[in-house]
Order: structure tokens, then C-alpha cells, then sequence
């Protein structure tokens, strides 16, 4: 059969029209990936005028030819292909269809029962991990509370034992009484150690410290 | 210096649309615009403005893109008038508007007669070949070999057109299709052929 479709030539009278599209066919010429020539960089080639008659007649030719294709290409495909041909045994065709669609569903519904275990296995596992989560992260949670209890506490306990060496009004004079008579000199000499020696005129800041 | 342009010749002729339109009163509303294009047609095609808009200067400029304008037109093709007007926006920078002028309007848009409906067939002959093929297998299967036969001709469905239809049954075709050109048509083209 394919060698009757390959020697298969439809009419066309090659002879008889004057123009012929030639791509790329001469042999004698330069590669496609060259550039324009410099000789050829400014010629405009003239543009071809093909007869009306011509053209015409071209284009039923093609359009004949290409619909007469289509038609033997519909023909011999509605004659000789296997799956057309099959179809006419319609009752063959329903049963085979019918048993491959209960083979089909029976093979699903294991695949579903199956799926249907895995799934209801994963779900109670993943019900008892969110169970275990939220009993730490509420565990966590009180935890942090009571830490955060006990360093407010803790904050408390210290404000309560600065109150006892905070300056009253009542004091204001006396401190600052005591602050004028014990200047603080906070210069300090360096020895060859490197140790720092306070005080050059007046008390030290490490005395008025250990004053205090 | 004069200008020397190096290129391929165009089969555009004429102005843009913008040259035109902006030289006219009113942009030229309810005159007739030609693209030099469909005149190839022996119809007539034609533009009618119908109303005129200026484009935002572009932001990225270039030959192209400057030259635009929206026109609403009422669109004839080939004889047909289109129902719902058409905008020319993408294509009015191409030089190949004219405007008719009023005398000429009249003759230029005259209605033209509907085209004569061509009827095809619905069946050609088998190529020869394959018809000998078909009678011998035929032959092998016993079957009967005296009934003409004829190829089912496949149409391209997609094809919209008024004036070409495929021939209802019993119906003599307009349009000869055969396939193994037993005669020539009469055309110039063949005149010194002899089949």
C-alpha cells in the first residue's frame, strides 16, 4: 500500500506555468550563514510581476491538488485503518468494554481499600501527636509563667531592699551635706605595672565608695 | 542632503492615517479613507470615519508608535459593510492611507452586486492508479466491479464564505474538480498544449 501511495503522483503540469519557487536548491553558492555581499549590500531586487492569468491558475492547481490529497488521504485511512475496521462489531466491542471496566473498577476498589486502611492508620497517628503536642506545649506554657512569676518576684524583692538606701526628703540636707565635705577625685596616677593610683588632691573614688 | 533610502521596495502607497486625519476639519469626520492594500480587490473596500481620538505620547518612542491614532470607521471589505464599526489603532502608522475626495466618494463607494454562489461537488474521480487498484482488489473479494466509483471529496469546513457552498444532492455543480484534467481550461496558458 505505501508503495502505491509513494508512486501515486496527482496531474500537475509542471511544464506549463512560468514560475517556480527554488529554495536554497542552487548548487554553486555561498553558505546560508555568510553575510551579504558588499557587492550585493545596496541592490534592490526587482520586484517579480507574475501574469494574473498565471497566478490564478497556479492557485486552483494547488488548491485541487491539495484537496484531492485530503480526500484520498480520508479514503484509504477510512478503509484500511484497524481501529475503524473494528468498530463494526458493536455488541464485541460493548462486552470487551464492559469487562475491561469491571477489571478496571475491581483493581480501583482494591487500590481504594487499601488506601482507605493506610489513611485511617495515618489519621489516628496523627491524632495522637497533636494530642501529645498540645499536652508539652501547654506544660511549656505554664512553665514560662511560673518563670516569669518568679522573676517578677524576684524584681520586687530587689526594689523592696533599695527602698531602705533611697533619699528622702528629709535626708536631702544631711547628703548633700556630706557630699560637699567629701569631694571625689576621680584622677589617677599609673605606675610602671600599670596599676591605677586614685586621688591626687582630694579623696579617692574607691575611699569615698568604701565611705559610703 | 537629500535623503537616499536603501531597502526593499514597499507595496505601501500613501500616507499614514494621521497625516490625513489631522489635516481635515473636524479629522475629517464622515469622509472616506482607502488603503491602497484592498484595492487589489475588484470590490470596493473603503473607510468611513466616524470619529477621531489622539494617542498619549508613548513612553517608549519609536518610529512606529509615534504616527498612531485611533479612528472609528464603518468598514467595507470587498463590497461588505461590517455591522458594528471597527477601530484602526495598530495599523494606522502604515503609509498606505489616501482620502478620496467628495466627488469621488460616490463613484468609488458604489454597492456592488453579491457574487455568484459557486456550487462544488461532492464527489471526483479516483486517480487512476488507485482506481485499478481498487476495481482488482474488488475482483479478489468478489465483489461487485460495475458500480462507478467515486472519491468523497474533503472540504475545509472552516471555510466562511458566502459565495462558495458544496452541492446538496441531485444538484449540478458549478465548479468542475477533476482530478485527471481530461481538458484543459481555456486559458492562454495552455494554448499550445495539446492532450
Amino acid at each position: 500500500m505505501l508503495r502505491l501511495l509513494s508512486n501515486l503522483r496527482l496531474f500537475q503540469p509542471v511544464s506549463l506555468h512560468n514560475h517556480q519557487t527554488v529554495r536554497w536548491a542552487r548548487k554553486p553558492r555561498k553558505p546560508r550563514w555568510m553575510p551579504t555581499a558588499k557587492s550585493k549590500m545596496f541592490k534592490i531586487p526587482e520586484r517579480i510581476k507574475y501574469p494574473e492569468e498565471e497566478n490564478k491558475e497556479v492557485l486552483r492547481l494547488f488548491n485541487n491538488y491539495r484537496t484531492a490529497m485530503k480526500s484520498i488521504k480520508q479514503y484509504l485511512t477510512n478503509r484500511y485503518n484497524v481501529q475503524l475496521q473494528a468498530k463494526s462489531d458493536t455488541e464485541q466491542l460493548k462486552k470487551a468494554f464492559e469487562e475491561d471496566f469491571a477489571r478496571c473498577s475491581s483493581i480501583n476498589d482494591k487500590w481504594n481499600e487499601q488506601i482507605r486502611k493506610e489513611r485511617e492508620v495515618r489519621i489516628a497517628k496523627e491524632l495522637q501527636e497533636e494530642i501529645e503536642f498540645s499536652k508539652n506545649r501547654k506544660a511549656e506554657v505554664l512553665r514560662q509563667r511560673a518563670e516569669e512569676l518568679e522573676q517578677a518576684e524576684e524584681i520586687v524583692r530587689k526594689e523592696k531592699q533599695a527602698v531602705a538606701s533611697l533619699i528622702t526628703p528629709e535626708q536631702l540636707d544631711e547628703v548633700i551635706e556630706r557630699a560637699i565635705n567629701n569631694p571625689v577625685d576621680y584622677n589617677f596616677a599609673i605606675d610602671l605595672d600599670g596599676n591605677r593610683i586614685y586621688g591626687r588632691e582630694t579623696m579617692s573614688a574607691d575611699a569615698v565608695k568604701a565611705k559610703q | 542632503m537629500p535623503y537616499k533610502y536603501i531597502g526593499r521596495k514597499t507595496d505601501f502607497k500613501g500616507k499614514t492615517l494621521w497625516e490625513i486625519v489631522g489635516n481635515l476639519k473636524n479629522f475629517g469626520v464622515g469622509r472616506v479613507v482607502v488603503r491602497s492594500m484592498m484595492e487589489r480587490y475588484p470590490e470596493p473596500s473603503y473607510f468611513r470615519i466616524l470619529k477621531v481620538e489622539p494617542l498619549q505620547c508613548p513612553q517608549v518612542q519609536s518610529v512606529d508608535n509615534l504616527r498612531k491614532v485611533r479612528v472609528l470607521v464603518e468598514k467595507t471589505f470587498r463590497g461588505m459593510t461590517f455591522p458594528k464599526p471597527v477601530t484602526i489603532e495598530r495599523a494606522s502608522y502604515k503609509t498606505d492611507y489616501r482620502l478620496l475626495s467628495k466627488d469621488e466618494e460616490e463613484e468609488y463607494c458604489k454597492k456592488v452586486l453579491p457574487k455568484e454562489v459557486q456550487v462544488y461537488p461532492n464527489t471526483m474521480d479516483f486517480p487512476p492508479l488507485l482506481q485499478e487498484y481498487i476495481i482488482r482488489e474488488k475482483k479478489t473479494k468478489g465483489e461487485d466491479t460495475d458500480v462507478e466509483l467515486k472519491l468523497d471529496i474533503v472540504y475545509n469546513k472552516n471555510h466562511n464564505s458566502n459565495s462558495v457552498r458544496i452541492a446538496k444532492d441531485g444538484e449540478i455543480p458549478t465548479v468542475t474538480f477533476d482530478i485527471n484534467m481530461r481538458k484543459l481550461p481555456s486559458i492562454s496558458l495552455y494554448k499550445n498544449v495539446k492532450m
